[in-house]
């Protein structure tokens, strides 16, 4: 009895999926035939959706771990990234490079924002856990969130500020609310053209360059964390801080070196953001922020691996529903998947379920 | 004492400021206001025998604060207005104007002063002042010609958004990131019921109670997923539907809906006119207007007022203050039910709560639908009032400023909140725009000529602008709050012990409690 209870239910959802659907852009036959006549846009999608799904990723990885450590959603930390990419772009328009400029100079003028955007992000991030979080970490659960949610709001204050110090920087643009534009700085051979396979699939070096540095800056970040002392001593402090401290670890300093490494990755994900989508906003953030977010709980939120998968997938599935549902709903679509994880796995696909301690 | 004096302080660079940024009357409107507020703190926590005792407190706090009204007088009549590029005012007319701030202010310290020592019946008189200020505030803004009373509509709407947040953060300890989509629920809801964009149009004083019903089953649909969900999660969650909302209303301009199973068929049989349309079969039906949003909404008429019009702001303000005021009246009683102290056990403990007997799922939902009634009052109001709705208007920003009114204000405590509101509102509506207004003239009268780098100047002119500032004020009074004071300025005694940490002092606090 109870299995057709739960037969009928499953088919009332699906019914009202195909009803309701279509309005959303989830038309499953349409999709079904545009997959079938045009497979390479699929592929192309899927490889768009793995380039900006390993920014994601990197973003995502501030947030894990920052939560694994002290149980607090980095609420600012995607404001953060945006504050990163408005460093990047401050430097490479003080480098003074255009569009197609000699590939030492801008090779030049990226490392020189990298380190810095970097650098000031981290600093941002030691300095914020330092005055805004530090103090309220033996409050109740809810008192470091909306602080953070503060930090978050002086964040996206701080970039539309920086978006209109024009008679300092030129290339912030007329308007300190308006996208600027980042000067497009990879070079972009296409790869499998060049190897000289035909297809309709484009494939550059920008993808490519994106796409390595993030999974470099990723593997480094899980070797660290596995094989280096201060990595161990972070992995003691997110298992239990009271017995890390007995052994001897400065739990205040592992702290602050985690924001450290976590607003490092957000300052060099904001290059990345900078460069391939050659588009920077103080409104950025926020989305950013939470689909890394979002990511960071699908994966199971405190694990690192997981922060990488979970990127990829919300990577993947905003290029298929820009693609296939219709880019005005991605943002519920990748929403609406925060809430079915959290709601039906809050332990998220790698992670492990945690019974509530009375 | 000192705490009276700082107090004090407070109440007369308020004044002060006001008086620098608004001049002209506004310094007797605000000795009137803030004069019966001094004199009100000054009595505060003190035995007042006779009414000579409470009429010297109150002299005294009304004189000081005309005090800070003169000066701030004279500096604007004589130094302020000149840089601002406006003539300077004869000695005549800024002694008249500061004059009259001064005696305002001591004459409503006096009458309250005189109030307070009325002994037992202190409590009702007071609370009969604030009714005589709320009720006459409009005419008298009228009178001085200070235009305050568009923005005290604003303010008193983001009050009953408060209120309701407050039952859901406050009362049930719920923290709710998206209670801004119960606000754009009930605004569309009036929009799609009372506007000819949709060929629907109802009568106001139906469709907000409609409004409010609609925001309030919303508010039991959104809250049954996150029901499992402890604190940050849920935090999370609600955000997460408080983006999904407007993006929903932002997209509904294309609708245009098959029976499925008939679709299916017709697209086997390859005659896809067999499907059968359920909506929007000629054209797609067009439900919000998208970016352009719903315009224009119907508002509300009255036998002898006829339809509320746009600009005449007495009847809507009367109309939105008595529904503050029932709001709450609703609560404050509502807080003391069995409902509202299921709500304070499931706030300070869910696991003790569920075991003493207390059904958590029930009570969560009712702390959702409640806080989504009054948003969905807040929403229908809001619709018929500016009368045409957009999606951006219900961005997340709007979330975090009730959340801020809420923290700043204190808590679980309704006077607190209608605080925290009036404080964060007044400061970004009606300070902000015109400190803009007057920095600006004043960087082109007496400061930008006299800049020679051109770039200096140029970013003078574009950011020094303290409305770009308005984010920036928001994330410092949550951290600012959260660090200093978390319970908020008007505190909540049980929820000041659980927000500050768990010592031994407290703790007992409470237990005395």
């Amino acid at each position: 009895m109870k299995r057709w209870q739960n037969a009928i239910f499953y088919l009332v959802i699906v019914y009202l999926v195909l009803l309701l659907g279509p309005v959303a852009g989830l038309d499953i036959p349409r999709i079904i035939t545009e997959i079938a006549q045009s497979p390479a846009s699929l592929v192309q999608q899927l490889l768009v959706g793995l380039v900006n799904g390993a920014i994601i990723a990197i973003i995502a990885l501030g947030y894990t771990l920052v939560y694994g450590i002290i149980e607090l959603i980095n609420f600012a930390h995607g404001d953060l990234f945006m504050l990163g990419a408005f460093m990047s772009l401050t430097v490479v328009g003080a480098f003074g490079i255009q569009d197609g400029a000699s590939l030492q100079a801008s090779g030049l003028a990226m490392l020189v924002s990298l380190v810095l955007s970097a650098g000031v992000c981290a600093g941002l991030n030691v300095l914020t856990e330092r005055y805004a979080y530090r103090p309220l970490r033996n409050a109740s659960r809810l008192a470091p969130l909306i602080s953070a949610i503060g930090v978050s709001f002086i964040f996206i204050n701080l970039g539309l500020f920086w978006g209109g110090l024009r008679s300092f920087f030129p290339i912030m643009g007329a308007n300190a609310a308006s996208p600027k534009s980042f000067p497009d700085l990879l070079p972009r051979i296409d790869i499998l053209e060049a190897l000289g396979i035909e297809s309709n699939i484009e494939f550059t070096t920008k993808d490519l360059i994106v796409l390595v540095v993030a999974v470099v800056l990723m593997v480094g970040l899980q070797l660290f964390v596995q094989y280096t002392r201060l990595g161990k001593a972070m992995r003691a402090t997110a298992q239990n801080r009271e017995a890390a401290k007995i052994m001897g670890i400065n739990v205040d300093q592992i702290i602050a070196l985690t924001f450290l490494i976590g607003g490092a990755l957000a300052g060099a994900a904001g290059l990345l953001v900078g460069l391939y989508n050659n588009t920077v906003v103080f409104t950025m953030g926020f989305t950013a922020g939470l689909r890394a977010f979002t990511a960071a709980v699908l994966g199971g939120i405190g694990n690192i691996i997981g922060a990488m998968l979970g990127g990829i997938l919300i990577g993947v599935l905003s290029a298929l529903s820009d693609q296939y549902l219709s880019s005005r709903w991605t943002n519920a679509w990748v929403f609406a998947v925060l809430v079915l994880i959290l709601v039906f796995r809050p332990g998220g696909l790698l992670g492990e379920n945690v019974q509530e301690k009375v | 004492m000192a705490q009276a004096i700082k107090s004090r302080n407070i109440l007369g660079a308020i004044a002060a400021l006001t008086v620098l940024l608004f001049g002209g009357w506004s310094g007797a409107v605000i000795g009137w206001l803030l004069g019966t507020g001094a004199a009100f703190i000054a009595c505060q926590g003190k035995k007042i025998t006779s009414a000579k005792t409470g009429i010297r407190l109150g002299v005294n706090a009304g004189l000081g604060l005309g005090i800070w009204i003169l000066i701030a007088s004279l500096v604007q009549g004589f130094l302020l207005l000149p840089t601002t590029g406006q003539s300077a005012l004869g000695i005549i007319q800024v002694l008249t104007l500061g004059g009259a701030g001064l005696v305002v202010a001591t004459l409503s310290g006096w009458l309250m002063g005189a109030a307070q020592g009325l002994g037992p019946r202190r409590q009702r008189i007071t609370v009969a002042f604030l009714a005589v200020i709320l009720i006459t505030f409009p005419l008298i803004d009228q009178l001085a010609d200070t235009n305050w009373t568009a923005t005290v509509i604003q303010i008193l709407i983001f009050a009953l958004l408060a209120l309701g947040l407050n039952i859901v953060v406050g009362y049930a300890g719920l923290l709710d990131l998206g209670y801004a989509a119960f606000f754009a629920i009930g605004a569309y809801t009036t929009g799609f019921l009372s506007s000819p964009q949709i060929n629907l149009e109802w009568n106001f004083w139906l469709v907000i109670w409609i409004a409010a019903a609609v925001a309030a089953v919303a508010g039991v649909i959104l809250g049954a997923p996150t029901l499992r969900l402890r604190g940050d999660y849920l935090a999370i969650v609600t955000l997460g539907f408080g983006e999904i909302v407007p993006v929903v209303f932002r997209n509904l301009t294309q609708i245009q809906i098959y029976e499925p199973i008939s679709k299916i068929f017709a697209s086997l049989l390859g005659q896809p006119k067999l499907a059968i349309c359920l909506v929007g079969c000629d054209r797609p039906f067009n439900l919000t207007g998208g970016e352009a949003g719903i315009n224009p909404i119907g508002r509300p008429a009255l036998p002898l007022i006829g339809t509320f019009q746009s600009g005449k702001y007495l009847p809507w303000y009367y109309l939105v203050l008595l529904l503050v005021v029932l709001s709450v009246l609703m609560i404050s009683r509502l807080r003391g039910s069995r409902l509202g102290r299921a709500w304070a056990a499931i706030r300070e403990d869910e696991l003790a709560a569920s075991a003493m007997g207390i059904n958590l799922v029930q009570t969560k939902l009712m702390a959702f639908a409640m806080g989504a009634f009054f948003a969905g009052f807040a929403g229908a109001f809001y619709g018929a009032y500016i009368s045409a709705i957009f999606p951006s208007v219900f961005d997340f920003s709007v979330s975090v400023i009730v959340l801020c009114m809420v923290i700043l204000g204190g808590l679980g405590n309704i006077t607190g909140v209608l605080l925290g509101c009036v404080i964060i509102m007044a400061a970004d509506r009606l300070y902000l725009p015109q400190l803009a207004q007057v920095l600006k003239s004043m960087l082109n009268t007496s400061v930008l000529p006299n800049v020679a780098n051109p770039a200096l100047r140029d970013f003078l002119a574009t950011s020094v602008d303290p409305l770009q500032m308005r984010l920036f004020l928001f994330g410092l009074t949550l951290v600012v709050m959260m660090i200093v004071r978390p319970e908020g300025l008007v505190p909540n005694a049980e929820r000041q012990a659980e927000l500050q940490s768990p010592d031994e002092e407290s703790l007992a606090e409470v237990r005395s409690l």
